[in-house]
């Protein structure tokens, strides 16, 4: 057979390079950790490479230990983590693409947070001014500005929260680990949070976010893993574990001067099968549809024409959810 | 208060810009954010307060017995002051232990200032039979240590008890004062209390991972809080130094104004305290992390052994040498022996001058060890203090990467 001197190939040739798949953000490949007779987490596999993504569970579920593992503060006990590629407890490496918001509040209360983040970001290896340039832009991204020469001891939470946000931007990363971002913050710095990793979202860089309050991470993102007892319990799209949960009975709690009027009015409707009155300005719908009903609800109000003041639903949260999905497994 | 455009990336670099210059950066930043955080502690100014405390009140006392000074005596009591220095007598019995073959002599032409040798008799001029007419002939031992002097008659009145007891209590001081008080009570003390925690406070209050979760290697942290330790300590021990040179420098004994001679002395001194506070720190943030929260337990006891160690050095014989190596304090006190051989050559001369000059010399200068050449000494003894801060500067470092941050 005569060499292929002109190097053609058969075929190959006339196929486009393409750029060799990147490594994913987060690899957690079988992951188990566990201390003493303990388990943390057992047995958890994850991909993880772009989006926002909010880790649902409960207090001591194993949400913080699995963030532990991924950013390289602890080691795993079976199983690999892999940060684009790399092992983070091995390796600082991947640090310089990772931003990690972790759940603790201890700060340097001494230091200023302007100070706190020029520090943090000179060893990405910035010199002083890039440093205190990217810190001042960071600051100001997460509404910090202002009080970036006043020190950290000073600060409310949800600025605490804010310059710790700040912090893991500095450099930045694609990816961005948040532990439990909004605890402890008022409506006003929630807002503000949210809206800050919603935006960075939008940036396309992956987001891993935690925390135990459903509609918080509802209004982040869609993208959800959730964790109980140390397990991997369910992994998708928000709305399709939420479609099977409108299925399952459910309260809806209004509050009305007239609940008597209005609970005429709404019990005909297909879904509600009951309406009850624990107190003279509150009416509870008893539905098996959430959804169905949350869409009619309003026509139903206005063709009562009583005025309602707050619409809750009471069961629309962790607890149930969990109920549901581990009632749904046995 | 509302989010604006978002962060653009960090800026390019040129390409003299290498892989060192950021290291440095990152050195920089952590040396200094170290420091800063001393800054903000009050155990830092505790410690530093009662450090200078401790020396100003001892220059204090060292002012106070140099300005009383010390009378001479006369002990024959015929009226000239110190005929005969009690250390002649002490040496009546004749050279024990090693044999005359041993010995080196060495005569020491006329020192009879006064001349009332030279007033004598031909005959009676050349008692110790040198054939050298009022000389002194010291006998030393193979070691160098100076084990019998032979004068002539009258050749006894020029050694001043009290200038040679002045002058022997400023060495003893200077060298007391260094092995003490700067290598092993500041030199040991200040590490115990701030750099223990460098690593372990750190770990313990929660916030060791903003240092941690970012691109340097954990080794590197370590080394990099020592950096900032050391540029708090060592700038703090050279102000220390400064105030008790100028102060023993002045207010010793001498005819001018200020003793240069001893300068070599507080230099050597200054060398011993710095490896040795390196040494210690790189010890002691080792047991901040090996140890857990027991660490100053464990570097207390530590201390106590340093402290057991030192003072075998100081009263022991040389077979005890072995055992005392096996300590920071140790090497750290025979730089300041060694320099003070090579500063101080004419000791062996003092020492035979009166007893109460060998007293005072004689608890904090000892023949140098493991060889008794003074240079080759010093230079082992660096070389030694370095070896154990590099050692246990990698066992930390071990320890550290290996360590789980909850």
């Amino acid at each position: 057979m005569m060499p292929d001197f002109d190097q053609v190939g058969e075929g190959q040739t006339q196929q486009e390079w393409q750029k060799p798949p990147e490594a994913p953000a987060i690899m957690v490949d079988h992951i188990s950790k566990w201390y003493g007779q303990v388990i943390g987490l057992n047995d958890v596999s994850l991909a993880i490479s772009g989006g926002v993504t909010g880790v649902l569970g409960m207090n001591g579920a194993g949400k913080s230990t699995l963030l532990k593992i991924i950013v390289g503060r602890l080691r795993p006990s079976q199983g690999q983590i892999r940060l684009f590629g790399t092992d983070p407890f091995k390796n600082p490496a991947p640090y310089h693409r990772l931003g990690y918001v972790s759940e603790s509040e201890k700060l340097y209360d001494w230091m200023t947070g302007l100070d706190f983040v020029t520090t943090l970001a000179r060893l990405h290896g910035m010199t002083r001014d890039e440093a205190r340039g990217r810190a001042e832009h960071v600051l100001n991204f997460v509404g910090l500005s202002d009080v970036g020469n006043k020190e950290i001891g000073k600060y409310s939470k949800g600025m605490r929260q804010r310059v710790k946000i700040a912090h893991a931007l500095v450099n930045d990363p694609d990816l961005i680990v948040l532990d439990e971002p909004l605890q402890g913050c008022d409506p006003l710095a929630r807002t503000t949070i949210m809206n800050v990793i919603r935006e960075l979202g939008a940036m396309g860089k992956t987001i891993l976010v935690t925390s135990h309050i459903l509609s918080e991470i509802e209004r982040i993102t869609e993208q959800i893993v959730i964790l109980h007892n140390g397990r991997l319990l369910a992994l998708g799209n928000l709305h399709s574990i939420r479609e099977l949960l409108d299925h399952i009975p459910h309260r809806i709690l209004l509050r009305t001067p007239d609940p008597r009027n209005l609970g005429r009015t709404v019990l005909p409707h297909p879904s509600v099968y009951g309406v009850r009155f624990p107190n003279p300005e509150e009416l509870i719908i008893e539905t098996n549809s959430l959804s169905d009903v949350h869409q009619d609800l309003p026509k139903l109000i206005v063709e009562s024409g009583v005025e309602v003041t707050a619409i809750e639903n009471p069961d629309d949260n962790l607890q149930s959810l969990l109920g549901y999905l581990i009632g749904g497994r046995s | 208060m509302q989010p604006t455009t978002p962060p653009p990336g960090p800026p390019k670099r040129n390409l003299s810009e290498t892989v060192w210059t950021k290291l440095d950066r990152k050195a920089t930043a952590i040396a200094e954010f170290t420091m800063r955080q001393y800054r903000k502690k009050r155990s830092t100014w505790t410690v530093g307060a009662v450090g200078a405390l401790l020396v100003v009140i001892v220059l204090l006392f060292y002012i106070d017995a140099m300005s009383e000074g010390i009378e001479s005596v006369d002990d024959d009591g015929d009226g000239l002051i110190d005929e005969d220095p009690s250390v002649w007598t002490l040496w009546e019995g004749g050279p024990t232990g090693p044999t005359q073959a041993d010995r080196t002599l060495k005569s020491v032409g006329d020192v009879d200032d006064d001349g009332d040798c030279w007033a004598q008799e031909n005959f009676r001029r050349d008692q110790n039979g040198d054939g050298i007419d009022c000389n002194v002939i010291y006998e030393y031992d193979r070691n160098g240590n100076l084990v019998n002097i032979r004068a002539d008659r009258f050749v006894d009145e020029d050694p001043n008890d009290g200038e040679f007891l002045e002058e022997a209590m400023h060495r003893s001081f200077l060298l007391g004062f260094g092995k003490f008080g700067f290598l092993f009570i500041l030199g040991i003390f200040v590490p115990l209390f701030l750099a223990t925690g460098l690593i372990r406070e750190e770990m313990d209050s929660g916030t060791l991972h903003y240092l941690v979760g970012k691109p340097i290697a954990r080794a590197e942290i370590l080394m990099y809080r020592l950096l900032g330790f050391i540029g708090l300590a060592w700038p703090y021990f050279i102000a220390l130094f400064v105030l008790s040179a100028l102060v023993t420098g002045i207010f010793g004994p001498g005819d001018s104004i200020y003793r240069f001679s001893d300068l070599g002395i507080w230099f050597g001194i200054l060398i011993a305290t710095f490896l040795t506070v390196l040494a210690y720190a790189a010890v002691f943030i080792t047991f901040g992390i090996v140890a857990g929260r027991y660490g100053v337990l464990v570097a207390l006891l530590f201390a106590v052994w340093e402290f057991f160690m030192m003072f075998l050095a100081m009263i022991g014989t040389t077979r005890d040498m072995g055992i005392a190596s096996m300590s920071i304090s140790f090497w750290g006190s025979e730089i300041i022996n060694s320099t003070a051989w090579i500063i101080w050559g004419d000791y062996a001369m003092m020492s035979g001058q009166s007893l109460a000059v060998d007293i005072a010399l004689w608890t904090v200068w000892y023949s140098p060890f493991p060889t008794t050449t003074p240079l080759l000494n010093l230079v082992i003894s660096i070389v030694v203090l370095l070896l154990i801060t590099g050692l246990f500067v990698l066992i930390g470092q071990s320890s550290f990467k290996k360590r789980e941050l909850n």
